[in-house]
């Protein structure tokens, strides 16, 4: 007679042990018996999509203690492959490889997923870790989609687990400073009324991905998933690696640069603000790339309404020119100016001439900022007396961060899973912050201003 | 001239002799000690804001400069990077170079500061200090050129006062 013993999971195992060992023992055992992924337990982890940002966390995840990695998946087994050696490497043990996410959340006892696929896999991946019964940890943009974001979030209601997404500057100690400290508790902008934010790429940032055929994925699985939406003709080998390499470029599979690059700092425009803009204009082009599906410039202006009035905040994303220094956000007010940026280096910090300098020497002494430099006029012959504004004084953040910049948003992450702290960028605060985003393209499209309303933004 | 005279000259002579000595040598035994030294491991500490560490996880880095062998550089990066291009200077010859310049400065100085064999130890350095000048010319570096030009002429006086060079171990040579 064959016998199939019953197949418990680990957690099950352990939960189910705990409880027989409490009845035994008696009640201070049940009292002890850890929840999974409390304190103490390590916790499992699994990876979706193992591609280049998938690298970006998991270097930036390394050195967190108390992670157990499992599994892996991705379509392109070279690189489930290079994940299994980054992982057995380091941490001398071996996870298991699939080349399918079903497979790999059926068979697997994950506590935690990371999301790092295509823009158009974001929900689907999400949604099926969620309902797994896995917390999930999703790079932005949430999806190509309003609609696959708005299930992102109701798949995170409807199953109780936690969903974080990637916009790891709500994490940065940096940003958190500025915005509690200097914007909202000392108020050293004064009224914000105007921002400003970019991410400009160089033409030679900006070209297409290629890879070895070798080890890219045939045409049956790339049709299997999806890379041939929206395709206007039966897609060739050829033309589906391209989109498998550079989904960023097709309208049904990404947002586009405006998303790809705009929604991190965009975000940080709503999340500084503490609220959604009213309306949305935009203009973009495809200037150079002209066989891209997506605008390969755009700028847009979003208007915003705040208790102390009204604000406006110009971005713009440039992929072919990397002038301007860079990407940031700068915050312009009446009484001073922060320029952030996640590099430590763009960021600057100026106290408007008329600003109260009492005050300011104050937050220097007490050591919430630091005095870079007095503002210097730039002279010159040409300078017409009657034109210029004094110039404002430079100072500078009091320290920085001593951690990769992704870090402490999966530190966050995996202390919330532990129960220690909350998250800092959940699906549903992420996607009132991301949702006007997805409006710029249609904007820049219409060419017309777009007033939002409920339908627009609702989560 | 009166003997008392010639007494305080020779006096004035021996004093501008030897610091000229401590100079070049302090000189050049710094500058090659200089070419070992290096970063140590930076330390991160919590910024202090009204005299507590903050409770953002702001941090300041500071790292101490180290010295040791393996921070050796004969040759500063820039400046290697230049030459490794220049066709006047083979490569074999600029990586020989690199070994030796650091020793050989901190040698001579020592030479040079101990007065062992002063005249010598002041004309092997005006060579090493005529072999930097080539390299500068190369490239183009006018100020380098004329600051080792000053180093040049200190050597020369030091060399025109050498017959009033005491306090040496080896006067000979």
């Amino acid at each position: 007679m064959d016998f199939e013993l019953p197949r418990l999971s680990r957690r099950e195992f352990l939960s189910k042990s705990s409880i027989g060992a409490g009845l035994v023992l008696g009640t201070p055992s049940i009292l002890k018996a850890k929840a999974p992924g409390a304190t103490g337990d390590d916790i499992r982890v699994g990876f979706i999509g193992c591609g280049k940002q998938h690298e970006v966390l998991f270097n930036a995840m390394v050195n967190i203690p108390g992670i157990r990695y499992v599994a892996a998946c991705d379509i392109m087994k070279a690189r489930v492959g290079r994940t299994f050696s980054a992982i057995k490497s380091r941490f001398d043990y071996n996870i298991n490889r699939y080349l399918s996410a079903e497979e790999m959340l059926e068979k697997e006892d994950l506590d935690a997923v990371f999301v790092s696929t295509p823009d158009f896999w974001h929900a689907p991946h999400t949604v099926m870790a969620l309902e797994a019964g896995c917390h999930v940890y999703c790079e932005k943009m949430m999806s190509n989609t309003i609609e696959g974001a708005r299930s992102m979030v109701a798949a995170m209601d409807r199953t109780g687990k936690l969903c974080q997404i990637g916009h790891q500057r709500r994490s940065n100690p940096r940003y958190q400073f500025v915005l509690n400290e200097l914007i909202q508790k000392e108020n050293v902008c004064g009224q914000i009324i105007n921002l400003n934010g970019q991410w400009n790429r160089a033409l030679s940032s900006s070209q297409d991905i290629v890879s070895k055929p070798s080890i890219l994925p045939e045409a049956e699985i790339l049709r299997e998933y999806g890379f041939n939406a929206g395709a206007d003709h039966t897609l060739n080998l050829e033309e589906l690696r391209h989109r498998f390499l550079n989904w960023r470029f097709y309208t049904d599979l990404s947002g586009g640069p405006i998303s790809d690059l705009g929604a991190h700092q965009i975000d940080i425009f709503n999340w500084f603000l503490g609220t959604q803009p009213k309306s949305v204009m935009a203009s973009g082009g495809r200037s150079y790339f002209k066989d891209r599906e997506h605008f390969d410039n755009v700028m847009c202006i979003f208007e915003y309404e705040t208790p102390l009035g009204s604000a406006r905040a110009f971005y713009q994303v440039l992929t072919t020119t990397s002038s301007g220094g860079g990407y940031y956000e700068t915050f312009m007010g009446t009484d001073g100016t922060i320029e952030m940026s996640e590099r430590e280096a763009y960021t600057n910090i100026y106290k408007e001439s008329g600003a109260d300098s009492t005050k300011w020497d104050e937050l220097v002494r007490r050591g919430l900022l630091k005095k870079e430099s007095a503002g210097v006029a730039a002279g010159g012959t040409d300078a017409i007396a009657s034109y210029e504004s004094a110039p404002p004084d430079k100072y500078a953040l009091p320290g920085g961060l001593s951690k990769q910049p992704h870090t402490p948003h999966v530190e966050n992450f995996y202390g919330a899973i532990r129960g220690d702290t909350k998250l800092t960028c959940d699906a549903r605060h992420a996607l009132e912050s991301e949702a006007p985003i997805y409006w710029v393209n249609p904007a820049a499209n219409s060419h017309e201003i777009i007033n939002f309303t409920e339908e627009h933004l609702h989560t | 001239m009166s003997s008392n005279d010639k007494c305080s000259n020779d006096l004035g002579l021996t004093l501008g002799m030897l610091t000229l000595r401590i100079w070049l040598g302090l000189r050049a035994i710094q500058t090659g000690i200089e070419k070992f030294a290096g970063s140590g491991k930076p330390i991160d500490s919590a910024v202090l804001m009204d005299g507590a560490p903050n409770t953002y996880g702001l941090t300041e880095s500071t790292s101490a400069k180290v010295y040791a062998i393996s921070n050796y550089n004969g040759v500063p990066t820039p400046l290697y990077d230049k030459f490794i291009n220049e066709p006047l200077i083979p490569e074999f010859a600029l990586n020989i170079y690199n070994v030796v310049l650091g020793p050989a400065l901190i040698i001579l100085g020592l030479t040079l500061l101990l007065g062992i064999a002063t005249r010598f130890s002041l004309f092997l350095m005006g060579l090493v200090y005529t072999s930097l000048t080539f390299g500068l010319i190369l490239i183009k570096q006018d100020a380098g050129i004329a600051w080792l030009g000053v180093h040049i002429v200190m050597i020369v006086i030091a060399l025109a006062l050498a017959k009033h060079n005491r306090f040496a171990i080896l006067k000979k040579w």
